[in-house]
């Protein structure tokens, strides 16, 4: 990304102004060029940008017909999906509008019909095109216990739902929301509104995914003391608010390991409180008072530095790619070595990430969720003659399990890792987690 | 850095500002210089010119207006004037003697630049009034004067302020003095080779344990041969202090590896053992034979040997981890590999020194596999490792591996695959074995130049072919006569700036601190072997076996 042009490179700015002049379809196109060609990256740009998207493309849908405006997501996003399979957020977020949709569509159900939950059960399905038939399967069997082991002997594609099982039968009785996943809407087209309240929702959502840094931040001074060593890693927006949030109030040190290939020049001017001139990042936004202007000390150290230093530091603080149902997590390259060590030295693990990165995802296969970068970051040009001859590899993510992690702090508070599955389940419905 | 440049920028400044009164000159700006350079963090260098610039002009009018009623009579000024003028000068005398003060060893040069110039333009400054016959020309000199007279001050002060706080707090005991930066102040007892030998060894040209031993020995032998004992005295007794005088030298240029402060104790131990009768050529031929010996026994075979029994625990497929560059697991490796042994190596290297580079460039030269990935890629390259191996600076007493930093991560990686661990050897030479100990990397450690971690040559320098001018263009001023180099290394301080690393500034930069250590030290438990010249022995066994080496 060479400087001169930076205001010309397609990213997450230019994407979100062309959503508004240009037609949907292009808009659809122009985004999964954008993730294919990794020109937005981040994962908040991602899903912002999968947001917006979305909330055009639902707008442009002359329809309010339930069904029909799920299809239709679903099939934007599996095109989406299918463009960067790594970025999981933007599944998350397709997941999350799929479920406003369906909670829309149960609303206004609910409020014709106004019957309880058994009422609703004892209703005949209504069969629904594209709709997944395991989930009237599901729906049917929902109340026994041996059901769901049948349903997914059935259809292997729900083994994800294994990990939100427990959790249905808990809420079965008190949330009406888990209890009935097929909509039966198709009966009720006075609807009017349905597409309305989901832009509402969908906006919604967008702006969580604009505070969620300030509702992580809100939490710091609950984990960090004065006087606190805390070790970090990249440049990762989300630490750095919470950490100044830290800093108004009580006097700490920063240890921060540099990230070397991939992320070194945005944690030097994160460190250095230069002004970003990463466009990606909403500049004007994201800018803000480095630590140092607070009076913070910061330690910038090699990545190889962290064993060293880490008998002296009382807490790690990590930003993440992504957050998987399991509790472990997908972080830029060399956060499991530093979670090892921290582990090692029993020093605390804290991940700071918004509920959006909380995927459904199980990682059955950790390679998959692996992305590796531009090797000439590892050795540049002016070594070619060794380029030819070796393998050079440069990692952008790492897989941490979840037992390297202490705490996880979501913009709903703070978590053990093996809570998070219920988060999930909280956020997605299940039969939206394969859609 | 900024200490050495600053001073140079008075012999510049002084010459044309001569006749200007420096005490007006303080008079206006005495106040001015200390809010001025405050704000001016950035590059030190950068502004400044600039600043003399334009920021002067009013002064300058002023001056110029000022001057004839000073010429007319300076006993026209007001008792109060006088005062504040003398009262200035006294602080600018004050602050210019506190920063010739400050100036570190590093700077030594500098320092006496800056002296030199300094007071006679403070003196001239004092008799200034009758000289202020000052033409419009010289006007021009005037405000530049007065900056490079403050500034440097000013700078200087801020500079030590700075100093202070970019040692990281816990590292506290290991920043000692600077690693010395020239020749220049070295004893006239050290010998050249010695005096070539620390340059080398604080740039990384000699690098690596067993390296600076050879090397440092080497250099003693040319010492001892060129030694004539002075009359009145005895070789054994006065070669020792003679060689003292070469190793403290050598310890201010990088502070001695465990394996150069054995090597040396070695050498010390046969001095004094040479019977005085003994006649010196004779003596001195024992101790190069002994330096010799001592080379080829503790280093040169004693690598053959581990690198022959390591290279047998490699066996065909086996894919070999190994972290930065040890010059001992690459003659191991390349052992195997002349053996016809089929195996991979996977190689990880670390900022700032990059040792890693070389190690593969020399595999992949000799035909080997190799993979190479940096810190980040260390969980990556150990998941399909099956052995690794490592190079060690010294070797602790209570079974410790005391290497390059970032040793430890990766040897912690390779036990960390749960059930399946994988083998971590060390191969190490005895002579690196110490009776020290330690459980941490911060109670013994050294600290490296923190520049060196500011990524330095922006990469598109390469290919774009006006900047390299630009940038080379300071380069033989500032050697040579910093003189008329003052706007041009603004330039490239701008430029570099922009596309440079925002760390270029940091020592500017309040509250930030840059750590750059160079070892650490890799717990016993995740060293299943430690291959040396006596056999392969388990990290325990550290302490005997050096007993039993140091004994014979």
């Amino acid at each position: 990304m060479p400087p001169p042009s930076a205001p010309l490179t397609p990213g997450l700015a230019s994407f979100l102004k062309s959503l508004k002049t240009n037609p949907i379809d292009t808009s659809i196109d122009n985004l999964i060029s954008l993730l294919k060609r990794r020109q937005i990256r981040h994962s908040r740009s991602c899903a912002t940008a999968t947001a917006y998207l979305l909330r055009s493309v639902i707008s442009a849908c002359r329809t309010s017909d339930a069904s029909k405006l799920i299809e239709r997501v679903q099939s934007v996003g599996r095109r989406l999906i299918a463009a960067q399979p790594r970025e999981m957020v933007v599944g998350n977020i397709v997941r999350r509008v799929l479920g406003l949709i369906r909670d829309e569509a149960e609303d206004d159900r609910d409020g014709d019909f106004s019957l309880s939950e058994a009422g609703s059960e004892s209703q005949p399905q209504t069969p629904r095109a594209g709709d997944d038939p395991s989930e009237a399967l599901y729906g049917r069997h929902d109340g026994s216990a041996s059901k769901p082991l049948s349903s997914l002997a059935a259809h292997p594609i729900s083994m994800f739902s294994l990990l939100s099982q427990p959790e249905s039968e808990n809420s079965l009785p008190g949330s009406p929301v888990s209890a009935s996943p097929s909509g039966r809407l198709p009966g009720h087209p006075q609807n009017k509104d349905i597409r309305a309240e989901v832009l509402d929702g969908i906006n919604e959502i967008i702006d969580e995914l604009g505070q969620v840094d300030d509702q992580i931040a809100a939490y710091a001074l609950d984990h960090i003391h004065s006087n606190e060593i805390i070790l970090t890693h990249t440049s990762s927006t989300t630490v750095q608010k919470f950490l100044l949030k830290a800093a108004a109030k009580r006097k700490f040190t920063v240890i921060h390991a540099e990230s070397y290939p991939n992320n070194h020049e945005a944690t030097h001017a994160t460190v250095s409180g230069t002004a970003p001139n990463n466009d990606e990042l909403l500049s004007t936004e994201s800018f803000q008072k480095p630590l140092i202007a607070h009076g913070i000390t910061v330690i910038l150290i090699p990545d190889s530095a962290v064993f060293a230093l880490m008998s002296r530091v009382n807490k790690v603080i990590l930003g993440t790619h992504s957050v998987l149902a399991n509790g472990g997590l997908v972080a830029s390259a060399g956060t499991r070595v530093i979670a090892r060590a921290a582990k090692v030295h029993q020093t605390p693990v804290v991940v700071v990430s918004g509920v959006y990165k909380l995927s459904p995802v199980y990682p059955f296969d950790f390679e998959s969720l692996i992305e590796y970068g531009d090797s000439s970051k590892v050795i540049g040009y002016e070594d070619g003659d060794l380029v030819e001859q070796i393998d050079v590899q440069n990692p952008l993510y790492d897989y941490v399990p979840a037992e390297l992690v202490d705490l996880y702090i979501t913009n709903l508070g703070g978590h053990a890792p093996s809570y998070l599955y219920r988060i999930v389940s909280d956020h997605y419905r299940k039969e939206d987690i394969s859609f | 850095m900024a200490n050495t440049a600053d001073p140079a920028l008075n012999p510049v400044s002084s010459p044309p500002a001569a006749p200007e009164p420096a005490s007006k000159q303080s008079n206006t700006k005495m106040d001015q210089p200390q809010s001025q350079s405050q704000p001016q963090p950035q590059g030190q260098k950068a502004p400044k010119p600039a600043k003399p610039a334009k920021q002067q002009q009013p002064p300058k009018d002023k001056n110029a207006s000022a001057a004839p009623a000073d010429a007319a009579g300076s006993d026209k000024l007001s008792p109060a004037e006088l005062k504040k003028k003398a009262k200035a000068e006294k602080a600018a005398r004050r602050a210019r003697e506190r920063a010739e003060r400050e100036q570190p060893g590093g700077g030594a040069g500098g320092a006496a630049g800056g002296q030199g110039t300094g007071t006679p333009a403070g003196k001239k400054g004092s008799d200034a009034g009758a000289a202020a016959a000052a033409s419009a020309k010289g006007q021009k000199g005037i405000p530049r004067r007065g900056s490079a007279q403050n500034v440097p001050q000013s700078a200087a002060a801020e500079l030590k302020k700075k100093q202070e706080d970019k040692n990281v707090a816990v590292f506290g005991h290991l920043y000692g003095q600077q690693r010395r930066t020239t020749v220049a102040g070295a004893g006239k007892e050290v010998h050249p080779a010695v005096l070539a030998l620390g340059l080398q060894m604080r740039d990384y040209v000699v690098c690596g344990s067993s390296a600076r031993c050879v090397a440092t020995l080497l250099a003693f032998k040319r010492v001892i041969e060129a030694y004539t004992t002075p009359m009145g005295t005895s070789l054994s007794r006065h070669l020792t202090t003679h060689l003292s005088h070469q190793i403290t030298y050598l310890s201010t240029c990088r502070p001695l590896s465990i394996s150069q402060g054995n090597a040396i104790r070695a050498l010390k131990l046969a001095i004094s053992s040479i019977d005085p009768s003994v006649p010196e050529s004779e003596a001195k031929t024992t101790l190069c034979e002994f330096i010799d010996t001592f080379i080829s026994e503790k280093i040169t075979v004693a690598d053959q040997v581990i690198a022959g029994s390591a290279a047998q625990k490699i066996k065909d497929g086996d894919v070999v981890v190994t972290f930065a560059g040890s010059s001992i697991v690459k003659q191991t490796l390349l052992t195997a590999f002349k053996q016809g042994k089929k195996f991979r190596v996977s190689i990880i290297d670390s900022r700032p020194l990059f040792e890693g580079k070389n190690l593969a460039r020399t595999l992949a030269n000799a035909g080997l596999e190799v993979q190479y990935s940096l810190m980040n890629g260390v969980s990556h390259a150990i998941k399909d490792a099956t052995k690794v191996f490592l190079g060690a600076h010294a070797m602790t007493s209570n079974g410790r591996l005391y290497s390059r930093v970032g040793t430890a991560l990766v040897a912690m990686s390779a036990k960390e695959r749960g059930g399946v661990e994988i083998p971590v050897i060390v191969c190490c030479e005895t002579v690196k074995f110490t009776d020290r100990v330690a459980l941490d990397s911060i109670v013994v450690n050294e600290i490296a130049d923190a520049d060196e971690l500011v990524v330095t040559q922006p990469p598109h320098q390469l290919t774009d072919l006006p900047d390299p001018v630009a940038a080379a263009q300071p380069e033989p001023k500032k050697g040579g006569k910093a003189a008329a180099s003052n706007p041009s290394p603004t330039e490239s301080n701008t430029a570099s700036n922009k596309d440079g690393s925002p760390l270029t500034d940091w020592r500017d930069t309040p509250n930030l601190q840059l750590l750059n250590i160079m070892y650490d030290v890799t717990p016993a438990e995740y060293v299943d072997m430690v291959v040396t010249e006596m056999g392969s022995l388990p990290p325990s066994a550290v302490p005997i076996v050096h007993r039993m080496s140091t004994n014979l």
